[in-house]
């Protein structure tokens, strides 16, 4: 891991009786994507607006390439942010818009000019300077919201569910943008938003929140397959979490029994689990196969089931299928090549694909 | 706080702004509340001849409040939303009543309505009684009115279409969008109409005077206590229940309206047009409006038909002699006109500063600040101008120039207005708005003047319009400070209304009133020119 | 105050002679009136700059509080500096003499003005008991009576202004039989019902004299006025805030007539010929005051105006002005105006009067039920 550019310690903050960010820690490395993830009221905005200075933390530390910079005023931060609003100062012109930052700094009136012509085409905005902003769509409105922050070069870009009052489309489009344009830049992106579809594919970074605290961190992959706990495993998409019981536990494998089945799979991170403790499988739809009922599962585990019914979502045909009571979730890929199963059916588990969550 | 410690200009503008406050509010307005004494204040209240008054003065206040806020929204509601035509008619006319130099125009009500009114007895052959608690009511609502108009319009024309919109579509009608979204969004603009408005109410000393005969009000007891008695302790301990009365309302106001939100300027821009309101329903403004504006140019025509015959109503020659009072008293115009316009604009932008101070501040004690600005509005003008006479008339301060000084006491007299619709109008303005110019590395102070500032044109205009009105029409905040050569328009007409001179005395009051209306049209037009919203005026 | 029943007459009313020797003129004589005006040893009191008793020359400025109407202040001044040259005067004009009265209050601690004039001496007694005023014995004042200037020459009285009464003609003759009140007993008349308006003794001057007049011609039996100003209440259609302003409300047509200030009215008059004065017998009064304001940065000038103000010039003038009656006998009083032999005075205790305001305000309100 890179060093750690942004960095929080033990940070909290309470409004009135309520704690919003409760002994929160986390670093972030020099030019990642980093996400703060979670549902509404998590403290993630509130985090995000720790960070840019808005809001004063009451505990815990917060530095920036090794400064601390709790005690710098915001403007002074190098902390420019996008907000879910846009917050476009609606008596400037784009060009105004854009070019506040570096009238702040007192460039010279040519760097100006030509900087914001500049960033205005890098965010595929050329020529629309001398509009206003309400003759901006929703979707420019933001690339100016993202051009004025970017265009004073900040240490760190703070955006604040930037995307939340777009279509799905465009939602989508910005989304790869953003990730192009902070590559291209490297910069760090510190990036909040409730929607972990987006946090999964832009990141290379998250924090999952919920009451305050940091629930998770990593790579998108470790929050995705391999959640810590059952809240995290549910929010950040569709999952299976079916109950079972440790029957013995040996170093890297352990077997787990669930309903009137067993299965050997591989061991969580952290302290040893001991025979006989609760534990939840977590499979992830679209790791679970589906077959014609009867047959042999070969490496796999078949679980012979019902089709309760199913979903045909374009990219995928999503199946609920009941076994021995319980309700599964299974996505089949390419359904147009495959066909539609219905009645009984057997359930495709691979041991290495199921995660244990305590 | 943590906050200001890290910006020291902001810090410094706090205390700025602490300073004058604590100096031109709080330090002569303690002068006239210790002048009766422990002593003075037992025989007072003793006396009793207080206790009418005070309740009359409720009355009047919960009367004229509720009818003058009502038809302010009216007028504002007609002005914002509706696509009656002649608007800039009845944006001027809306302020008219404002303009409203001591005596005269209250004295125009009476020839008009009085028991032998040219129109009560002259045209429907009736004699009311209008003297009294009907009069006033009546007079009170015409004459703040424009309060409450100015301070909702610039709420309401600030306020986003898009949720009306939204509701429109959501299958709402228009009375029920009405009732459901623009009411609720106006509150702040209605919250601090109501509060000013009650407040002048309780204050307004003109009004009463003429209109209220036997219903004594506390400023007309307290001022009859100054000039029919020379009684300064018993008036100063009058002032002192008006200053309580004012306490009172503020802590309600805070009561009703504290922590909403009603942010209606999000950052994402829009240009979707207000719903339009039925055809029938502009019609209905334009005819309300109109007859108001019909009242309210009686009036003042009134003054103007005065102005030019030999003795009104007796009288009805015409002559241009009357005029030659405004040239030989043009020194009291100038100044008037010089100390007006020092003022509003000093006072409208002190106004937006401690607005913003008070209302983005988190630091302690900004409730305080809070209240102190609005404090000035429950103070009659002539306790005011006591509490500056006392306060500084001191040796050590003889080189500070009497102009200097009025203009001063207008500043903060006025103040009261500017600052509610600067508070209005922040409130209105989401704070990201501020955050987006602080991230980008405005301090607290540049991203006020850079980003907030040209979005409160409309709260500047109403601070800059209230305080030069107010100034140009006060009598008794400048009877205890000016000196030959500081004297003003009020003083002079003052002097030819009590000389009898009903003739000089409206010309005077045509020219006075002329003058402001040019200044408030330059401004308008100089204001329109720089983009900045008007927002009371915008329809 | 002692009073001394006479038989014939009501002892609370001063009749002419009572009158004159008020003004300290035992009978009108001209040798009398001479002797009266030359204070100081002047031969005659008709030579305005000789009865100036300075011995070197006043000069420079002088600033005046004037609480005179605005018609009359320029021409005073004016006719001042003519008698007096080398003395300029800033004249502060405020027709408001409580006004002025609380502006030098609040001024005490750094006063801005030499001089005060105008206003009844209501509002320059309690500046002398306060020490803001500067004594000043005027020679020109030996001859004006005691109850008419202040004993240790804080104030120095110069007119008389009458308590008289307003009616519109066109109204009075239609409504009321046209016949102006010779007392004030004939206001109770039930013809009048509805037609008076009084100013408010609660918040006028004005008013409240006309209450205390009540009073002492009662004989300070206070139940017996309060039993007159509720029968009255009962004809008074308003009681206006400020007293010109009842005065213009007749002189409209608005009402019938007023008690109110005789010069005042007779000003009116002077533009609204269909309005008349009447004084009713026992009426109030009040003394129109000049005083030194102490602290004053050029006594010898301001001493010269006292001593100008009491003039037969400036007296003469004052009334031409004003229609107030001058305190000198030797002054007649203005076209239209009562002259002493019209009019009885009631026995007026001023600092009764002030003394008792607030309680008497508080018994009059709940005798008519206010």
């Amino acid at each position: 891991m890179a060093e750690a550019h942004l960095r929080l310690e033990g940070v909290t903050k309470r409004f009135g009786g309520v704690t919003a960010v409760d002994d929160i820690s986390f670093e972030v490395p020099r030019g990642s994507f980093a996400t703060l993830l979670g549902p509404s009221g998590c403290g993630k905005t509130t985090t995000l607006r720790m960070i840019a200075g808005f809001y004063d933390p009451d505990a815990g530390d917060i530095s920036l390439s090794g400064r601390r910079i709790n005690d710098l005023p915001a403007h002074r931060r190098g902390t420019a942010m996008v907000f879910q609003d846009y917050a476009l100062f609606p008596h400037m012109t784009v060009g105004d818009n854009v070019g506040y930052g570096l009238r702040l700094a007192r460039r010279p009136k040519s760097e100006i000019e030509r900087r914001v012509k500049e960033t205005l085409a890098f965010v595929g905005l050329a020529g629309l300077g001398e509009r206003w902003p309400n003759q901006l769509s929703g979707g420019q409105q933001q690339r100016v919201a993202v051009a004025r922050a970017l265009i004073v070069e900040p240490e760190i870009l703070l955006l604040d569910e930037p995307l939340s009052n777009l279509d799905a489309k465009l939602r989508e489009q910005l989304r790869w943008e953003l990730r192009a344009l902070q590559q291209r830049l490297g910069m760090t992106f510190v990036y909040v938003t409730h929607d972990q579809v987006e946090a999964l594919s832009l990141s290379d970074w998250i924090a999952v929140m919920n009451a305050g605290k940091v629930e998770q961190a990593g790579v998108p992959w470790e929050i995705y397959y391999h959640p810590r706990t059952a809240f995290l495993a549910d929010f950040v998409g569709a999952v299976n979490l079916m109950p079972a019981a440790v029957v013995a536990s040996t170093g890297a494998d352990v077997e787990v029994r669930f309903g009137k089945r067993h299965a050997s799979v591989r061991a969580p991170e952290g302290a040893p689990l001991s025979a006989g403790q609760e534990v939840r499988l977590c499979v992830r739809p679209e790791s679970l196969g589906i077959g014609p009922g009867g047959g042999d599962g070969g490496g796999a585990l078949r679980l012979p089931g019902t089709v309760a019914r199913r979903a045909f979502l374009g990219d995928l045909m999503r199946y609920w299928v009941i076994v021995d009571g319980r309700e599964w979730i299974v996505d089949q890929p390419d359904p147009g090549a495959a066909p539609e199963f219905e009645g009984d059916v057997a359930l495709i588990l691979r041991p290495e694909r199921v995660h244990l969550i305590r | 706080m943590r906050s200001l410690r890290r910006e020291p200009l902001l810090m410094l503008a706090l205390i700025g702004v602490f300073g004058l406050v604590a100096a031109f509010i709080v330090y002569p307005q303690v002068q006239v509340v210790l002048t009766p004494g422990a002593a003075g204040y037992a025989a007072f209240i003793e006396g009793g001849t207080w206790t009418r008054p005070l309740l009359n003065s409720l009355e009047l206040m919960v009367l004229s409040t509720t009818t003058a806020v009502l038809l302010g929204f009216v007028y504002a509601y007609a002005m914002v939303y509706s696509d009656m035509p002649w608007k800039p008619f009845f944006r001027l006319v809306g302020i008219l009543p404002l303009l409203s130099p001591p005596f005269v125009v209250a004295a125009s009500y009476l020839l008009l309505f009085g028991p032998r009114g040219i129109v009560t007895y002259g045209i429907f052959g009736q004699s009311p009684n209008i003297l009294g608690l009907t009069g006033i009511w009546a007079v009170q609502t015409i004459a703040f009115f424009p309060f409450a108009y100015q301070l909702i319009a610039d709420v309401l024309s600030r306020s986003d279409p898009r949720l009306e919109q939204a509701a429109r579509n959501l299958g709402a009608g228009p009375w029920s969008v009405f009732r459901s979204v623009t009411l609720p969004l106006s509150r702040p603009g209605l919250g601090a109409a109501i509060l000013t408005t009650a407040i002048y109410v309780l204050e307004d000393f003109g009004n009463p005077a003429l209109i209220g005969g036997i219903f004594t009000v506390l400023p007309t007891q307290a001022y009859g206590l100054i000039s029919g008695f020379g009684d300064l302790t018993g008036a100063a301990a009058v002032s002192t229940i008006l200053l309580l009365l004012a306490l009172v309302l503020y802590l309600v106001k805070i009561r009703l309206d504290g922590g909403r939100s009603f942010v209606t300027i999000s950052g994402r821009a829009s240009s979707m047009p207000r719903p339009p309101v039925p055809p029938a329903l502009s019609r209905w403004c334009f005819t309300a409006c109109l007859l108001l504006a019909g009242l309210i140019l009686l009036v003042y025509g009134t003054l103007v038909v005065s102005a030019l015959t030999a003795a009104f109503p007796t009288n009805l020659r015409f002559t241009g002699d009357n005029f030659a009072y405004v040239g030989a008293h043009s020194l009291s115009l100038r100044n008037t006109l010089v100390f007006g316009g020092a003022a509003a604009v000093i006072s409208a932008l002190f106004a937006l500063v401690a607005g913003f101070l008070v209302e983005r501040g988190t630091w302690p004690g900004r409730r305080l600040l809070d209240f102190l600005l609005i404090l000035p509005a429950a103070v009659p003008g002539i306790f005011f101008g006591i509490g500056y006479a006392t306060a500084f008339n001191q040796v050590w301060l003889d080189w500070l120039d009497r102009g200097a000084l009025i203009t001063l006491s207008m500043i903060f007299w006025n103040v009261p207005v500017g600052y509610q619709a600067a508070v209005a109008g922040l409130r209105q303005i989401d704070r990201t708005m501020d955050e987006a110019a602080t991230s980008l590395g405005a301090s607290s102070l540049r991203g006020f003047r850079d980003v907030l500032f040209p979005m409160l044109g409309g709260s500047l205009r109403v601070g800059f319009v209230t305080t030069f009105v107010r100034a140009v029409t006060t009598l008794s905040v400048v009877i205890f400070l000016f000196t030959p050569p500081t004297t003003v328009a009020t003083i002079t007409i003052f002097q030819l209304v009590n000389d009898f001179n009903w003739g000089g005395a409206t010309a005077f009051t045509v020219a006075d009133v002329a003058m402001a209306i040019v200044v408030l049209a330059v401004v308008g037009f100089i204001g329109g020119r720089r983009g900045l919203a008007l927002g009371g005026a915008r329809g | 105050m002692v009073r001394e029943p006479r038989t014939g007459r009501s002892a609370t009313e001063i009749d002419r002679r009572t009158f004159l020797r008020l003004l300290g003129v035992a009978a009108a004589t001209p040798a009398v009136i001479a002797a009266c005006g030359g204070g100081a040893g002047a031969p005659t009191a008709v030579s305005s700059a000789s009865a100036t008793t300075a011995a070197a020359k006043p000069t420079g400025r002088i600033s005046v509080y004037s609480a005179l109407n605005e018609s009359t202040n320029n021409a005073f001044v004016g006719a001042f500096k003519n008698a007096t040259p080398g003395v300029e005067v800033d004249l502060l004009p405020l027709a408001a003499a409580g006004e002025l009265q609380t502006r030098i209050r609040t001024e005490k601690n750094s006063p801005k003005a030499d001089l005060f004039i105008g206003g009844s001496s209501e509002f320059h007694d309690p500046l002398g008991k306060e020490g803001l005023l500067e004594p000043y014995q005027s020679p020109n004042a030996s001859a004006i009576a005691a109850e008419a200037k202040e004993p240790a020459g804080n104030w120095t009285g110069w007119y008389f202004g009458v308590f008289g009464f307003v009616s519109n003609t066109d109204r009075l003759n239609k409504e009321v039989g046209g016949a102006k009140p010779a007392t004030w007993d004939d206001l109770l008349d039930p013809k009048w019902k509805q037609k008076l308006i009084l100013p408010d003794p609660v918040k006028t001057g004005g008013g409240y004299i006309f209450l205390a007049t009540q009073v002492f011609r009662f004989d300070r039996d206070e139940d017996k006025a309060m039993d007159f100003m509720k029968k009255i209440h009962a004809n008074i259609a308003q009681y206006p805030g400020t007293a010109p302003q009842a005065i213009s409300l007749v002189s409209q047509g608005q009402f019938v007539g007023s008690p109110n200030w005789s010069h005042d009215i007779l000003t009116e008059k002077a533009k609204n010929p269909g309005i008349d004065l009447a004084v009713p017998k026992s009426t109030g009064f009040e003394v129109g005051a000049v005083s030194i304001i102490k602290g004053s940065k050029n006594l010898p000038a301001a001493k010269a105006f006292v001593d100008w103000v009491l003039t037969k010039e400036a007296g003469e003038l004052n009334v031409k002005l004003s229609n107030r009656l001058s305190v000198r006998k030797d002054v007649p009083p203005a076209p239209g105006a009562p002259t002493l032999e019209q009019v009885t005075l009631v026995k007026y205790d001023r600092q009764w009067a002030t003394d008792n305001k607030d309680r008497l305000l508080k018994k009059w309100q709940q005798a008519v039920g206010l």
